[in-house]
């Protein structure tokens, strides 16, 4: 029945104009590309910030505009890599690597959901406290770091080993 | 809270990604983009076209070279344009000759072409190779 799907997404008019297309897709790998550079360029700062880098710089105004940027960047990635996916769906879904990709992007992100409801998060937030945050934080923090690059990775490997 | 569920999300997976990029996982996996996995050197085939699916982010074809069926990896849309190949000199059925780069591991049969030869017109889908 998944197959079916797969196969009927696949098959959809404007998918198959994307896989035709000779520089359509390009512009929508670019799209994915620049959603990455955007997630991964405001995430690791703020990470690196948790963990103790650049301590001298209030951590509520990082969030600010770190967390926007990021939320967007993975918004944007997410939007080109389903048209990405579409063009080849049933050929993707049984590659090993891009369901490693999927299952590593679904824990970054139940991460990062986490990091952010935790209630230390929401200390370290509030302006004129100044409170650093704790080993749970930091432990998300890294984690947070390991797993996006795990992501970048095996969307990377993608392109060879599918 | 976060730490404990997380790592029991990440344990399957981790496991997975060490399966797939240890050694035993990359070798004779490692196809398609660029050319590390393949032969130098050009390696020439003759057959008939079986399935063709043409497209990004590049195109395959199936070959009965003798009774023997090769994959053979073409370009995307607009590498093909380039050479002057179009989707339709790609149909099943027709008789190309196909001149490339063979997968290193010769139990797979699997050439990446850099040159196709239909009616004894050269298309030539990498120029700067020889």
């Amino acid at each position: 029945m998944l197959a079916d799907a797969l196969a009927a997404l696949q098959n959809l008019e404007p998918v198959a104009a994307l896989r035709a297309s000779r520089w359509v897709y390009p512009l929508v790998n670019t799209a994915h590309i620049a959603g990455i550079a955007l997630l991964f360029g405001a995430i690791a700062p703020l990470d690196l910030r948790l963990l103790g880098a650049w301590r001298g710089v209030p951590l509520h105004l990082l969030a600010r505009v770190l967390q926007p940027v990021a939320a967007a960047g993975l918004a944007l990635a997410v939007t080109a890599g389903l048209l990405l996916f579409a063009v080849s769906a049933t050929k993707y879904a049984t590659t090993p690597v891009f369901l490693v990709k999927l299952a590593l992007l679904a824990a970054a992100v139940v991460n990062a959901v986490l990091l952010r409801r935790h209630p230390d998060w929401v200390l370290a937030r509030v302006p004129g406290l100044a409170a650093e945050p704790g080993p749970r934080l930091k432990a998300a923090a890294a984690l947070s770091l390991v797993l996006w690059l795990g992501v970048i990775l095996c969307g990377r490997f993608i392109a060879y080993l599918a | 809270m976060l730490t404990r569920r997380s790592f029991f999300i990440l344990g399957g997976p981790v496991a997975l990604a060490a399966a797939l990029f240890g050694p035993a996982g990359l070798r004779g996996a490692l196809a398609h983009h660029g050319w590390r996995w393949a032969e130098d050197g050009n390696f020439e085939l003759t057959g008939i076209i079986e399935t063709v699916q043409l497209g990004n982010p590049h195109g395959v074809l199936t070959v009965d070279a003798e009774g023997e069926v090769w994959t053979v990896e073409v370009g995307q849309p607009w590498r093909n344009e380039q050479a002057g190949l179009t989707d339709e000199m790609l149909a099943v059925g027709r008789e190309v000759t196909i001149s490339g780069a063979r997968s290193a591991d010769h139990s797979e049969k699997l050439v990446k072409a850099e040159r196709v030869i239909i009616d004894g017109k050269v298309y030539n889908l990498y120029p700067d190779r020889n």
